[in-house]
């Protein structure tokens, strides 16, 4: 390995070796993350929540005695990229279990390698079916597949009186996955599904989506992105005078960014979140929710970033626990050990259940879902 | 001496693997080495012909997804009921279509671009890859779009008599790569150093000359398109079945500068051109990882690429032969510089 | 039929923008033969000085505007003293691969230096829109194409009406020529550079505030311009503000009525039948300027 010793030679020149940490013995954990590209807000607010945990568990003596590494990495918000990434976690940092990929696309894209190298990974953001039903036993997942979402949104369409929707969607997994499943849910219920409408990751410019959206007679917007897209849609939509109930899913929004960045053009949307930071009190576990708050204002991060950060926090927290109860660093030990953690996260309880095709199950926990509005600036859970 | 040269650089490069065992490094390898292929393809282009194509990802990526989609099989309805199913087949002949396909790309593009010269066909090029990304983006039901076509199978070689080898290891990769790109360089030199050969320098030279004496321009650089697009198609092929995932980011603009960096920096016009780039920004990623960010190596790249051009506009190759051909001068003493020229003109 | 005429407001505002792109990279290539791969960049440029403006500097929305477009104007003028004086009379081919290799250096110092998360520039006007007959505007994107429209004019105006605007006409025609009849062709193509420099800023710093503002915004923006240029013919103004609005009708109807995936499309496959076509552009006059 000539760069290590190049690296460490470098390190040497540099000034770098001040702390003694290099010789000490971690436990390295992956994290695989958009970090740039249409993704890079919510990535880097997964990275940060996951950094407070490592630093929480660090202080208060590591995992095995030993202190947790979080090893991050970029995957640029591309799926050959995150598949690209996760080979070099894995071969390079020898990262016996990672955490990622946020999108579905990435973390689908991750997937065929954590069964090449037998690694396991804790998904925290995606939301696709297919990635618990396809079979892949290193998979554990704490987000809500869109199904689960849809499961637990059904009992509030009647009571928001909603008759017809259209869908306006991001154009890959996590998007078509929602409109699918969200579809499915809603003509169950004798709801009407009208157009679905879909926009690539990186587009700016929706305008020409909503006047199609706006002529129709659908009364609510089912929306799926990320919270950038987001803002500009509300902006768009106000622009474009479509005046119809939003909802948007995947949990992924970041209400308080929303209010900052799109102003009265949020008045009055509907989100599904899984976490709710506005009142702590109302979380499974109030304190470890004060604390998780108080850290990231301590940071110096945005409160905006605490509804994706929470994921990241939640994870590592989770992956620990697996280390601890696995007693070993071992890839295979930690898989196993996966099926007995329980803990409470700050959206629920986290414990695995099976999914997927007998023999080669993946993990699936089931987090709390609450629907929120926006209503003059001000955050609150909807009640019905 | 420099005959000696690519045989000797060869043997270094195949006896890497005993000595280098890390995963990442060979990865590395396998993925610049996959790009120096298309390097060399593009030399073809624009090293012998002069044409300045910025759109060559377009072939790669058309290779990558021709073989993908070969060997995973697809089910595609056209226009009304008509529908195209196809079974999954062999990798290897996913490699065959892939170099078929591209070539026939590079024909057709050649075929209507070559109407235009300079700028325009500059613009042209970068069109024709943009279309070819938005495509793959958005025909779904074929190319999966953003959603990325997954699980690609590994690549098979059948040997008569043998049997069948699925290369899984990096190291099996490392020299189907090799092989390859060995293929690619001797096919390109066969190519450069026939009539055809010819032909296409004169255009380079002076296109009004090389026609007056009986070149048919437009021929010649469609046949020069049509054998740099097939090239470029079997390194997307080898990409997309080591990889095992390919999405239509595969057709980005980047992907293109990474190739022809590496061959303005080797050497335009000159056969060993782009082995010295593709060694050099091949493996540079991973020298300069542990130092700085991927957008700080970004600049460093784009600093090179302008330094190249200002102090040696012909590229490394050049110098090391001029080197070369300096000794051999010091050598003779003083007898070479008659033998120079003449050597220039064999050459 | 609202909805057609709400496709073709969103058009005219989009078009605006285009044309300033494109009459910035036409000019370049008309006057000095320079094909401009930092004009993505360029534009990035624009909108992360408006954004720089309006927040870090506190600057008021309609004075970070003509501050953005002078900063292009500045970056424009360095990139051409140090990378494109030296290098006249060198063939289009390496003054394109330096300019390449420049605007990488542009973009990734972008997103070194700001990172990848995309930032929104703080917009004056209020987010209730203009309403008309069904169809609603933004004040926002209407002040965009407004202040397109006096941008455009005022190209118009510098280059039929002004001594220097005379003097590139004129090398445009004949550099040599222009040369001996005592025009400094050497400031020439530095203010031309420049001042196509600025035109993307300014299509930049227009259009952030109507969008987010992140490093890659230039890539698909140099591709459209490309795509304008090639559509008006290379040099010509006139062609690149028609070919700028053609571009964004065909956008935005392709994405209305035939598929919002292909939106980005349409483009390119004017680019590829204009030049299957008619190869020099739809209003080529590879004589003069203007």
């Amino acid at each position: 390995m000539p760069t290590h010793r190049i690296a460490s030679i470098a390190a040497l020149a540099l000034g770098l070796m001040a702390a003694p940490a290099v010789a000490e013995e971690t436990v390295k954990i992956g994290v695989n993350q958009p970090l740039t590209g249409p993704f890079a807000a919510s990535g880097a607010y997964v990275v940060n929540g996951a950094k407070i945990a490592a630093d929480e568990i660090n202080a208060k003596g590591g995992v095995l005695g030993k202190k947790i590494q979080l090893v991050i990495e970029d995957n640029k918000s591309n799926p050959t990229e995150a598949a690209a990434v996760a080979e070099k976690l894995i071969t390079s940092d020898k990262t016996p279990v990672m955490m990622g990929a946020w999108g579905s696309s990435l973390t689908l894209a991750v997937m065929p390698k954590l069964e090449e190298y037998e690694i396991p990974m804790l998904v925290e953001t995606s939301s696709s079916g297919k990635i618990t039903t396809s079979g892949n036993p290193f998979v554990f997942r704490i987000s809500p597949p869109s199904a689960l979402e849809a499961e637990m949104f059904a009992p509030m369409v009647e009571k928001l009186g909603i008759k017809k929707v259209d869908f306006l969607v991001i154009n890959n997994d996590w998007g078509r996955g929602a409109a699918a499943d969200f579809g499915k849910m809603l003509k169950g219920k004798g709801v009407e599904v009208g157009l679905t409408e879909t926009m690539d990751a990186a587009a700016q410019d929706m305008s020409a989506q909503l006047a199609k959206i706006k002529g129709t007679d659908a009364d609510t917007i089912m929306i799926t992105a990320a919270v950038d897209q987001l803002t500009l849609l509300f902006k768009q939509m106000a622009a474009t005078g479509v005046k119809k109930r939003v909802v948007t899913t995947g949990g992924s929004q970041n209400p308080d960014q929303i209010v900052a960045q799109a102003g009265s053009a949020a008045e009055k949307t509907m989100h599904l979140t899984t976490f709710l930071p506005w009142s702590p009190d109302k979380t499974p576990d109030p304190k470890a929710t004060e604390y998780f708050l108080a850290e990231w204002k301590k940071r110096g991060y945005p409160f905006a970033g605490t509804t994706e950060s929470f994921r990241g926090y939640d994870g590592v927290r989770t992956i620990a626990a697996a280390i601890e109860k696995a007693g070993s660093v071992e890839p295979k030990a930690i898989q196993k050990a996966f099926w007995d953690v329980e803990l409470t996260g700050l959206n629920g309880p986290i414990k695995f259940v099976k999914s997927g095709p007998e023999g080669k199950e993946s993990g699936q926990s089931k987090p709390g879902v609450y629907l929120i509005e926006i209503s003059d600036g001000q955050i609150a859970e909807v009640k019905l | 001496m420099t005959r000696y040269l690519p045989p000797v650089v060869l043997v270094v490069l195949a006896l890497l693997p005993l000595g280098l065992k890390d995963p990442y490094l060979l990865n590395a390898l396998i993925t610049g080495g996959i790009f120096t292929i298309g390097a060399i393809s593009l030399n073809l282009l624009l090293g012998y012909t002069g044409q300045l194509s910025l759109g060559h990802i377009a072939f790669f990526g058309i290779g990558a997804y021709a073989s993908a989609l070969t060997a995973l099989g697809f089910d595609v309805g056209l226009f009304g009921d008509v529908r195209v199913i196809h079974e999954g087949w062999h990798p290897f002949i996913g490699f065959l279509v892939a170099i078929v396909v591209s070539g026939f790309f590079g024909y057709v593009v050649g075929r209507l671009s070559f109407r235009v010269r300079g700028a325009y066909f500059v613009i042209v090029t970068i069109c024709f890859a943009e279309v070819v990304r938005l495509v793959a983006l958005n025909w779904i039901e074929l190319t999966q779009g953003p959603l990325a076509l997954t699980s690609i199978p590994q690549m098979k070689l059948g040997f008569p008599g043998l049997g069948e080898l699925t290369l899984r290891t990096k190291v099996q990769n490392y020299y189907l790569m090799l092989g390859v790109a060995t293929l690619a360089y001797l096919v390109v030199a066969r190519l450069v150093h026939s009539r055809f050969g010819r032909a296409m320098r004169g255009l380079k030279e002076n296109e009004q000359l090389a026609m007056s004496v009986g070149v048919n321009a437009t021929k010649t650089l469609t046949v020069a398109a049509t054998f740099s697009a097939a090239i470029a198609g079997a390194a997307g092929s080898l990409y997309a079945h080591y990889f095992r995932i390919i999405d239509p980011d595969v057709f980005l603009f980047a992907y293109t500068v990474t190739m022809v960096i590496m061959v303005v920096s080797g050497g335009k016009g000159a056969l060993a051109g782009p082995v010295i780039g593709g060694l050099i920004f091949g493996t540079l990623p991973v020298a300069l990882r542990p130092y700085m960010a991927p957008e700080a190596q970004w600049i460093v790249y784009g600093a090179v690429l302008i330094l190249i051009l200002f102090l040696m506009p012909r590229g490394i190759a050049p110098y090391v032969d001029d080197w070369f051909a300096a000794r051999r001068a010091r050598r003779a003493h003083g007898a070479a510089p008659a033998a120079k020229p003449q050597l220039e003109g064999q050459r | 039929m609202d909805q057609f005429l709400q496709h073709l407001v969103n058009a005219m505002v989009l078009g605006g923008a285009y044309a300033l792109l494109g009459i910035g990279l036409t000019l370049i290539f008309g006057i000095m033969n320079v094909v401009n791969f930092t004009h993505g960049a360029l534009y990035t440029f624009g909108a992360y000085a408006m954004y720089l403006a309006s927040t870090a500097l506190g600057m008021n929305f309609f004075l970070a505007l003509p501050f953005a477009i002078v900063a292009g104007l500045a970056l424009g003028a360095l990139l051409e003293l140090t990378l494109l004086r030296p290098l006249r009379g060198a063939d289009i081919d390496t003054t394109m691969l330096v300019m390449i290799g420049a605007g990488i250096i542009l973009q990734s110092g972008t997103l070194w230096i700001f990172g990848g998360v995309a930032k929104a520039i703080p917009s004056p006007f209020p987010d209730a829109p203009l309403q008309f007959a069904g169809v609603s505007i933004s004040w926002l994107r209407l002040f965009v194409l407004l202040a397109a429209a006096a941008l455009i004019a005022l190209a118009y105006a510098m280059i039929n009406g002004t001594r220097l605007g005379r003097a590139m006409r004129a090398t445009f025609q004949d550099a040599d020529t222009a040369a001996l009849m005592g025009v400094n062709v050497r400031l020439i193509y530095t203010a031309t550079f420049a001042l196509g420099s600025s035109f993307a800023a300014a299509a930049g710093a227009l259009l952030g505030p109507v969008y987010v503002v992140f490093p890659q915004m230039g890539d698909l923006a140099a591709v459209k311009a490309f795509a304008i240029v090639i559509l008006g013919g290379l040099g010509s103004i006139a062609g690149a503000t028609i070919g700028g609005f053609v571009l964004a009708l065909a956008e935005e109807f392709g994405a209305g009525y035939v598929s919002s995936g292909y939106r980005d499309a349409m483009g390119f496959l004017i680019i590829i039948a204009v030049l299957l076509m008619k190869p020099t552009g739809l209003f080529a006059r590879a004589e003069r300027v203007g």
